[in-house]
């Protein structure tokens, strides 16, 4: 246990920010910063990808569908590899790690989002739509302001455990040398040699500590969300359970 | 000012609406009855398009709303026609206010403040002032639906349709929403209405339309319809009616 705190005290700013700033910017650091891009800039990607994907023009729909079903259906791991050596060729110049892999997430993360976004369009009863559309609102417009606030706001769970799973998939950056937090702990174990399961161990933690809190967050933000549908089911009973709702506002 | 001519629909094999012809003259309210499964629902929407048909005309001010058109333009006719749902449809995520003003700021490009002074009179209207900033989920049925017909009115549509305004509701807020019709009724507004509510036809209809099978059956003037149906089919529908 001794070591495992040795190696912490020795090593804490690289485990936190890489080589930075003789370096370039590592660890959690890295990890995070690639994690919340990744998720921001698939989230439009996502929603582009799923309202594609129903649209009712095939021309759309197709190619839409056959962009989320290859991003599943194949590995994290091919998919950085595709990217990594398919975007210089397009390009035609290397791009750093970082943006492949940043690329990578934003395609992979994008697809699986887009069924989540598509689920939560879906799930909505039908009447919404039906109800803009007769006030004479067009598909888009009742989409934008009436379906996907909606959709989003139901999603938010969803959202962020993708964000947890983003995570952990930052951690494959290792194989094309992003210097994330798995790299960090690959290097500190490089040099040490002889104490790989105090360094890894360290490294397990750290990624769970992170993902836990946000795993953690994700289950308040939807047991909020529950006991504010809740509030209104029990709204909607009107007079007759009034009760229920001070019950469910003195929840934290 | 509607008029079905011809009109027919069909779900795969099924006769959904066969040979229909009809006219709702301006100012008129018409109710439209019949066991369910008859094609009342499928009828009414026809009438904005939420259900397309295999052949006919339905116009609206001698416009087909089922001719081949932009979508800009059955944006624009759908807007003229006021439609009230069985399950109110609100959009949950919005305030009464709210979902009264958002169509009349977004499709009819009424400015905000102006938008905001109608709904409040509309809600006023509905006897819903009180409850414009609440969440349709803190409203009950009854005041859900008074706000559904807020909001289709904020349209200014020269014509109403609803179908089943009341049968989603419990038996105590029937009332609330029938008064809100009848007064609609009383200020000229051309209305039809597919309902259940046989006093609120009674009283409040013009013309009362039978429907079985995908046909209109019948179709006479409240009083005699009510005193002597003529086709064999009504008088078994209203004698069934009466026996609960």
């Amino acid at each position: 246990m001794g070591s495992v705190i040795d190696i912490v005290r020795d090593n804490w700013l690289l485990l936190l920010i890489g080589q930075y700033p003789n370096g370039p910017l590592g660890g959690i650091a890295c990890t995070l910063i690639l994690s919340v891009l990744g998720i921001v800039l698939a989230f439009p990607l996502s929603v582009l990808l799923a309202l594609a994907r129903i649209s009712p023009w095939r021309w759309l729909s197709w190619p839409a569908t056959a962009l989320i079903y290859v991003a599943r259906g194949v590995p994290l791991l091919m998919l950085i590899l595709w990217v990594y050596f398919l975007v210089p060729l397009l390009i035609g110049h290397n791009v750093s790690g970082f943006v492949t892999m940043l690329v990578t997430l934003v395609l992979y993360e994008g697809a699986y989002l887009a069924e989540v976004v598509r689920a939560g369009i879906e799930a909505l009863p039908k009447g919404q739509m039906e109800a803009s559309r007769a006030l004479g609102h067009s598909y888009l417009g009742a989409m934008r302001r009436v379906i996907l606030p909606q959709a989003l706001f139901n999603m938010l769970p969803s959202m962020l455990s993708q964000f947890v799973s983003t995570i952990k998939e930052t951690t494959l950056g290792y194989v094309i040398n992003v210097p994330e937090l798995t790299f960090a702990a690959n290097q500190i174990n490089n040099r040490l040699l002889t104490q790989p399961f105090q360094v890894f161990f360290i490294l397990a933690v750290i990624y769970f500590v992170v993902c836990w809190t946000l795993t953690w967050a994700a289950t308040q933000l939807e047991r909020r969300i529950e006991a504010k549908r809740a509030g209104t089911a029990a709204g909607r009973a009107a007079g007759r359970a009034p009760v229920a709702t001070p019950t469910l506002a003195a929840e934290p | 000012m509607i008029t079905f001519n011809q009109v027919n629909k069909w779900y795969g094999e099924y006769r959904a609406l066969s040979d229909i012809n009809a006219e709702v003259k301006r100012g008129e309210v018409v109710v439209v009855c019949g066991p369910s499964g008859s094609g009342k629902s499928t009828l009414i929407r026809t009438v904005n398009r939420l259900e397309e048909i295999k052949s006919g005309q339905v116009t609206i001010d001698g416009h087909d709303i089922h001719a081949p058109m932009s979508s800009a333009q059955l944006n624009r006719m759908r807007s003229r026609i006021g439609f009230v749902f069985q399950s109110f449809n609100l959009f949950p995520h919005l305030s009464a206010l709210e979902n009264v003003m958002l169509s009349p700021i977004h499709v009819a490009g009424v400015r905000r403040a102006e938008a905001r002074d109608k709904a409040m009179k509309l809600l006023d209207r509905v006897g819903l002032a009180a409850k414009a900033g609440s969440y349709p989920g803190q409203l009950s049925g009854g005041q859900q639906q008074r706000v559904a017909i807020a909001r289709a009115l904020a349209m200014e549509p020269p014509a109403m349709l609803f179908d089943e305004p009341t049968s989603a509701l419990d038996p105590e807020m029937v009332g609330e929403v029938l008064a809100v019709m009848r007064s609609l009724a009383a200020d000229g507004m051309t209305m039809m209405c597919v309902t259940h509510e046989m006093n609120f036809a009674r009283e409040v209809a013009d013309r009362v339309w039978f429907m079985d099978a995908g046909c209109i059956l019948e179709s006479s003037d409240p009083e005699a319809f009510f005193r002597h149906a003529q086709h064999p089919r009504a008088q078994r529908f209203l004698s069934d009616l009466r026996s609960h």
